[in-house]
């Protein structure tokens, strides 16, 4: 800490910060400024397609909102949210630092092999990979299920959607395959980034590789957990394009989750405001649940971590 | 892991007869390239491509130039409102785009730059800045504050010290973040299909949702046209994969 107040740039009065920060923040309050404002504003507004035709929105208060939290398919979509969201971040962080690790051990021609396999994941775009996904799960020409008839088992032609708990699981599947590369490298870069030195001081020392994760590795990557971790949460938790396009456009209700929820009411009912007023709630949901870890991860920026 | 991706390779190559068998088979049966001429051929591949292309790149040049001076500011500086820029940052992630469509369409609308290459591309560095910023600061914080230090004391000046020393230190960050903004500006579908309306002016994952219409999905030409979409990523990411293995950091630190 002291080496940084060292570098800092200047006495007290310094505008060099504000400089390289103006740029991009000129970007995005641009772009995503008004969006947001306008989303809130709506939020207080009935405005249906009546409103549209004429322009005029009419005020409401806090009438949406309330409708809303009355509402008990509001609560039972929250409720499935959360535990879908939880599912998902948990499977992709354990996979992914599992086979961040197992990188570091891996004989450099299979790192490779998996690195690779790894971009390439990454690479397809999201839209493809989500078609491919359908496709392998589909009714009629399921690789899938076609495998698990040759096994000897009796599928015929599944719809798995049928099911929800095989539904959510194929999303799921979809969404954390989409989600590990990033994961993987992430972890993979910061294993990479910890001084052999240290590892090498503490072997010397008689420490054993179970200690030297515990009190070496795991501070220095800590951080990236807690960002890894946060991201995850609020990337899955608004996950809407892998359900929509797996559900054919028409999920069913029992498939809604906040994100879906926020669109149907918006455009499927022209409820936009309701959208809205759904919208905003989702982000405040999604900051009490991260409110721990945005607040470490403002500590982690802010060098007092 | 690897299997959607063999899947799709796979499929690219069979012909229209094995695509829709009923009881598809591991291992291809056929080889054909009748599919890459189909997609190859169809109205707007070039285009497209090219479309892709410059937004792509200008994203990820501007919101990496811009990112590198935000987050210098975050990892080396303090200034008042720090914690809120910060925590701006984060929250901005937060916003789901399926509401936030509407109104950023009207706004864009209004300042002439829908159906624009740089409407969309400016766009994107928007929803881009955050992450890039917040992964710099991350691997600027690795890197420790001594090396630019002792720049300073060889007589450097600030810029100089960030230019001659820092920035080198930074590459492999630099070139992680860039993968991650080209791969996001790449593979986007949703902004794009609502900013970009002309046929003219498609970007690649647009060009490839026309492959599945009302009678249903083109797999073979669509995973053929996808293959064809991954490759510049992958190209992308080989040649620069191994300054990120080598580890710039540890090198200058051991120096």
């Amino acid at each position: 800490m002291s080496s940084a107040t060292k570098f800092r740039l200047g006495p007290k009065k310094n505008l060099w910060p504000y400089l390289l920060i103006t740029p991009a923040l000129a970007v995005i309050l641009l772009i995503l400024g008004f969006p947001v404002f306008r989303l809130i504003t709506l939020s207080f507004q009935q405005f249906g397609l009546a409103e549209i035709v004429s322009g005029i929105p009419t005020w409401v208060g806090f009438e949406n909102f309330q409708a809303l939290l009355k509402d008990p398919e509001f609560w039972t979509v929250l409720r499935r949210t959360f535990i879908f969201t939880f599912a998902m971040v948990a499977a992709s962080i354990v996979i992914g630092a599992w086979l961040a690790h197992l990188m570091l051990r891996m004989n450099p021609i299979l790192r490779w092999l998996l690195n690779t396999t790894l971009i390439l994941v990454w690479a397809i775009p999201a839209l493809v990979g989500i078609s491919i996904w359908k496709w392998m799960f589909s009714f009629e020409f399921s690789i899938i299920t076609s495998t698990i008839n040759r096994l000897g088992f009796d599928f015929a032609q599944r719809n798995w959607f049928t099911n929800t708990f095989s539904g959510f699981s194929i999303i799921g599947g979809v969404v954390v395959w989409g989600a590990i590369p990033f994961i993987t490298i992430s972890i993979y870069a910061a294993l990479t980034q910890v001084p052999k030195e240290l590892l090498e001081a503490a072997a010397i020392d008689g420490a054993n590789s179970r200690q030297i994760f515990r009190s070496v590795i795991l501070p220095i990557l800590l951080p990236i957990y807690v960002i890894l971790i946060s991201l995850s949460i609020i990337w899955d938790f608004q996950v809407f394009t892998q359900i929509w396009v797996l559900l054919d456009n028409r999920p069913a209700s029992e498939y809604y989750t906040m994100a879906i929820y926020a669109f149907e009411k918006s455009f499927g009912l022209s409820e936009y405001g309701m959208g809205a007023a759904i919208a905003l709630l989702m982000i405040f949901s999604l900051l009490g649940v991260t409110w721990f870890y945005i607040k470490k991860m403002v500590q982690i920026g802010d060098g007092n971590a | 892991m690897g299997f959607p991706v063999y899947w799709m390779v796979t499929t690219s190559f069979k012909n229209r007869q094995d695509v829709l068998s009923t009881e598809p088979t591991i291992l291809p049966r056929s080889f054909t390239i009748e599919n890459y001429q189909n997609a190859f051929s169809r109205e707007g591949f070039y285009t497209s491509l090219r479309n892709s292309l410059i937004v792509v790149l200008i994203t990820v040049a501007i919101s990496l130039f811009l990112a590198t001076f935000a987050s210098v500011a975050i990892a080396r500086t303090k200034f008042t409102g720090k914690r809120s820029f910060i925590s701006a940052l984060l929250i901005v992630q937060m916003l789901p785009l399926s509401a936030l469509i509407i109104p950023l369409f009207l706004l864009l609308t209004r300042l002439q730059l829908t159906n624009t290459i740089g409407g969309l591309a400016l766009t994107y560095v928007a929803f881009i800045l955050p992450f890039t910023i917040w992964t710099l600061r991350g691997f600027l914080a690795n890197i420790p504050t001594d090396i630019e230090e002792a720049a300073l004391v060889d007589g450097c000046t600030r810029v100089q010290a960030y230019r001659h020393v820092l920035l080198p230190l930074m590459a492999p960050g630099l070139v992680a973040t860039a993968i991650f903004a080209f791969i996001q500006a790449w593979n986007e579908f949703l902004l794009a299909y609502i900013i970009m309306q002309s046929q003219e002016n498609l970007t690649l994952p647009v060009w490839l949702a026309g492959f599945t219409t009302r009678t249903g999905t083109d797999w073979g030409p669509l995973m053929a046209a996808s293959t064809v979409t991954a490759i510049p990523v992958v190209i992308f990411f080989s040649l620069i994969q191994k300054r990120i293995a080598t580890g710039v950091t540890a090198g200058a630190v051991k120096g």
